[in-house]
């Protein structure tokens, strides 16, 4: 006969609840590229907007999209958002001032 | 009067007779049509170095269009009503009037023309590329979109492959953790301590999962740290690195679970970054990371151990076994009663404390797959759970011998004497600070006392104050001297 030794190692008295580890303590925790990403797309659609740059307008296309695609899920979506309708208008704004077509710089 | 009547004529005649001369000619031509004369008669006075180019090309035909339909009216008039004898005073009329009437700027108002220039040289202008109604000249732009679409499409392809691994691997371990731990899963926002029973999503690409409610720990944290599959440029970027996903378990414990040891045991590569990175090993782990060998793991191990005593109690029979099976998916077991995380920049002025530290396990695996993971793989991974689980309740009963306990007393004073002399120039800077603010203070309390006999008698009280600080402070200076003496 096989004696259990194992006896139920559960102790539901001896709950702790989760914390979120404090990331302002340990900055090294935090991935910063959704953050970096955001600002580089941000200055881009400016600078496609002010300068009538066509090719900075897409890139802040696409510094938007891999903000979004990097940003942890407890983020503002308002940010996002915002960032990505400022890159979209950026783009339109330029073909709209100057609809020729983009020429590659080769 | 007869002059002019005979004069006038003979000047037409003049002029046209280069032009009749060239209709004679084209009489003997069979089969030429009209407006190919008219074109024979104005070339002419056509310019030679007119080219035919692109945009002049365009412009000639509608040109010499509408000038060709009335000449060949007039022709046709001419040839018709005259006898032969008169055919050339009235061809050179006619001709004379298409001459005219082809620089008749009447006929053409309203149609630009350009003249053939007489220049040597013409500007040929292009046409800009978006008036020229085709997609072709739009290509950079369909680049750039397709390139979008093509990463909306990686995204949620390597969206849903994150969820199903982490899916899977929640299946597979889902028994041994509820049969171990009472709380499984728990977000921290519930009002309830309640099992979730899933896991808590971070990222695209991270999940987490919290356990708690046993005996030797406090409670054990969960990380499913995946590649970052959603993002196209990570997966370019992997093409030249390859990585693999990693799962993290941090088990914390209670002061009574664990004796005072620091111990870390994995790849080389893994054990020399962590012996720069964390505080505790770098302080109580001072040697270079040695071979498992001894003990009979194998050789891609290396073992960082506060002392001999400890890796000898660590390593024991099973967690050989363990470390030798597992040993391509272990990256790193860390043991340390004084973890507090990796080593902090400390800033200039600033006054440190000893950072907290804590009684932790930490187990870093990879994944088998290098990348290229299937679901099936995360089966492979619960061996190494059973090791956390088996580890957690050996640790509980493993103890240092006296000799042992001394020794890492002794280690600890040291680290924490070390600590509190690099920090002694800051820490006297703050007191200093501390009681200027609080002389200030007094200095202020007293200017705002509004009775004067107060004033004065808080002045004095201070003033004595300062005078014993002082005279305890000569004393001291005094018994120093005396003492080296």
């Amino acid at each position: 006969m096989t004696v259990n030794n194992m006896a139920d190692p559960r102790r539901p008295t001896k709950i702790f609840r989760y914390k979120p580890p404090n990331t302002e303590t340990n900055p090294t925790l935090e991935d910063p590229t959704p953050d970096y990403m955001n600002l580089l797309g941000m200055i881009f659609s400016m600078c496609g907007l002010m300068l009538k740059l066509k090719w900075c307008a897409w890139i802040a296309v696409y510094c938007s999209f891999i903000s979004f695609a990097n940003s942890r899920s407890s983020e503002d979506t308002k940010q996002m958002m915002s960032s990505f309708m400022l890159s979209i208008s950026a783009v339109v704004m330029s073909y709209l001032q100057n609809p020729q077509p983009m020429s590659p710089p080769w | 009067m007869r002059h002019l009547v005979f004069l006038l004529p003979a000047l037409l005649l003049l002029l046209a007779l280069p032009d009749t001369r060239g209709r004679y000619n084209d009489d003997f031509d069979d089969g030429e049509d009209i407006a190919e004369f008219d074109d024979n008669d104005f070339a002419e006075f056509e310019d030679v170095s007119e080219d035919p180019a692109v945009d002049v090309e365009k412009e000639p035909p509608p040109r010499a269009a509408p000038p060709s339909t009335p000449v060949e009216d007039d022709e046709d008039e001419a040839t018709v009503e005259n006898e032969d004898g008169q055919d050339e005073f009235e061809d050179a009329d006619a001709q004379d009037q298409d001459m005219y009437s082809k620089y008749d700027n009447e006929e053409f108002e309203g149609y630009e023309k350009t003249n053939p220039s007489f220049k040597d040289t013409l500007i040929y202008r292009e046409v800009p590329a978006h008036l020229q109604n085709s997609w072709e000249s739009y290509y950079m732009e369909i680049l750039m979109v397709t390139g979008l679409l093509a990463y909306i499409m990686n995204y949620i392809i390597g969206k849903n492959k994150n969820s199903r691994l982490a899916q899977a691997w929640f299946n597979s371990h889902r028994e041994l953790l509820e049969s171990n731990f009472a709380l499984v899963g728990d977000d921290g926002t519930s009002k309830e301590a309640t099992s979730t029973g899933k896991l808590n999503q971070e990222n695209e690409h991270i999940y987490n999962l919290w356990c708690s409610g046993r005996v030797c720990c406090e409670g054990m944290l969960i990380q499913l740290k995946f590649l970052k599959r959603q993002d196209l440029l990570n997966v370019l970027s992997r093409m030249m690195r390859p990585a693999c996903d990693q799962v993290q378990v941090k088990v914390t414990l209670n002061d009574e679970d664990m004796d005072t040891f620091v111990f870390a045991v994995g790849s080389r590569k893994a054990m020399a970054r962590l012996q720069k990175e964390l505080q505790d090993l770098s302080e109580f782990c001072g040697d270079k990371p040695k071979s498992g060998t001894k003990y009979g793991i194998p050789d891609s191990l290396a073992i960082l151990s506060e002392m001999g005593e400890v890796t000898d109690g660590v390593m024991d029979s099973k967690m050989v076994h363990y470390l030798t099976t597992h040993a391509d998916k272990i990256e790193s077991i860390h043991f340390s009663d004084q973890f507090s995380g990796p080593k902090v920049m400390q800033e200039e002025g600033q006054p440190l404390k000893l950072p907290e530290t804590k009684k932790t396990l930490l187990f870093t695996f990879n994944v088998p797959g290098m990348g290229n993971t299937s679901p099936k793989d995360m089966d492979s991974l619960l061996p190494l759970m059973n090791m956390v689980i088996y580890s957690i309740d050996k640790l509980k009963k493993l103890r240092l011998n006296r000799e042992g306990k001394q020794k890492a007393d002794r280690n600890r004073a040291r680290v924490e004497e070390n600590f509190l002399k690099h920090t002694h120039a800051q820490r006297q800077e703050a007191a200093q600070t501390r009681r200027e603010e609080k002389k200030r203070a007094e200095k202020e309390r007293i200017m705002n006392e509004e009775d004067p006999d107060r004033q004065r008698r808080l002045e004095e009280a201070a003033q004595r104050r300062e005078q014993k600080k002082l005279e305890k402070k000569q004393m001291k200076m005094k018994q120093i001297k005396v003492k080296a003496m």
